[in-house]
């Protein structure tokens, strides 16, 4: 399999700058994470909401990624985030 | 796209919805592909939870290697955790599709053949990172993916993920060192 076949370059997503307060909050929580078992971590982590369209149908496939996202961008409400993300500039 | 829908909206939410992925079905998954020799990795933010990124997700992604034979290999991990796969289901998995979403078992999960900023399984295989006994895809890999998906809530907690990613790397080389 070559998924560099079936996917077409894209632009990076840029994430938002950090300031240092943010990342020393950031760290302080990773640290209180780090400090938990995983199991733990895993039953806080997994949550079950429903999203609409998304969770109607028990089985989907797809026959690319590029498929997909379109599928999402097409079919999902905004709100759900699964579309592209927009430039803000 | 196969969809198969049959009113399955209601079931989900008057039965499903009250079933998070745990760790214990975290270890099913695990100990049952290992079983019948499935090769796939932990990828997305549930792949970042297991290496300790805390935040919230609501299903698993498994990137797993397309061949025909894991695919039936898979195939048979799935239905023995209780997954409901007709046969043009299971073609679809074993002979090619990229993305495959499973909401028809215990719990939900994504699989993803050809993830989005990965060249390939093998290179991500090589650089993959074991979480008690969890195959899990490298971090570099993970924000690979997101940010060549590029989606709106990948964008929203990407930055945070880079900086779990700079914590987690130093935490690395701090117990290289010890």
């Amino acid at each position: 399999m070559s998924a560099a076949d079936t996917n077409a370059p894209k632009p990076a997503t840029p994430a938002t700058p950090t300031t240092p307060q943010q990342d020393s909050d950031w760290w302080a929580e990773f640290d209180a994470a780090a400090r938990r078992p995983l199991a733990t971590r895993m039953r806080y982590a997994f949550i079950r909401t429903y999203k609409p369209v998304l969770d109607d149908a028990p089985y989907r496939s797809f026959d690319s990624m590029e498929q997909y996202r379109a599928w999402c961008r097409d079919h999902l409400p905004d709100w759900l985030g699964f579309g592209p993300a927009r430039d803000s500039s | 796209m196969t969809t198969y829908p049959t009113g399955w909206a209601s079931v989900r939410r008057g039965i499903r919805l009250e079933m998070p992925f745990e760790y214990r079905q975290a270890q099913e998954v695990r100990d049952a592909f290992a079983r019948e020799g499935v090769r796939f990795l932990f990828i997305g933010k549930s792949g970042a939870i297991l290496l300790g990124y805390p935040d919230t997700t609501q299903d698993a992604d498994l990137f797993v290697e397309k061949t025909p034979e894991n695919g039936r290999a898979l195939v048979k991990a799935l239905r023995s955790l209780g997954f409901n796969l007709a046969a043009d289901q299971e073609g679809e998995i074993v002979h090619g599709k990229d993305f495959v979403q499973l909401k028809n078992g215990p719990f939900d999960l994504d699989l993803v053949f050809a993830p989005d900023g990965i060249n390939s399984f093998a290179e991500a295989w090589a650089r993959r990172v074991e979480v008690e006994g969890f195959p899990v895809c490298h971090l570099d890999d993970i924000i690979a993916s997101k940010k060549a998906a590029n989606r709106a809530k990948d964008r929203e907690s990407l930055s945070r993920l880079q900086s779990f990613r700079e914590y987690w790397m130093a935490q690395q080389r701090r117990s290289r060192n010890l």
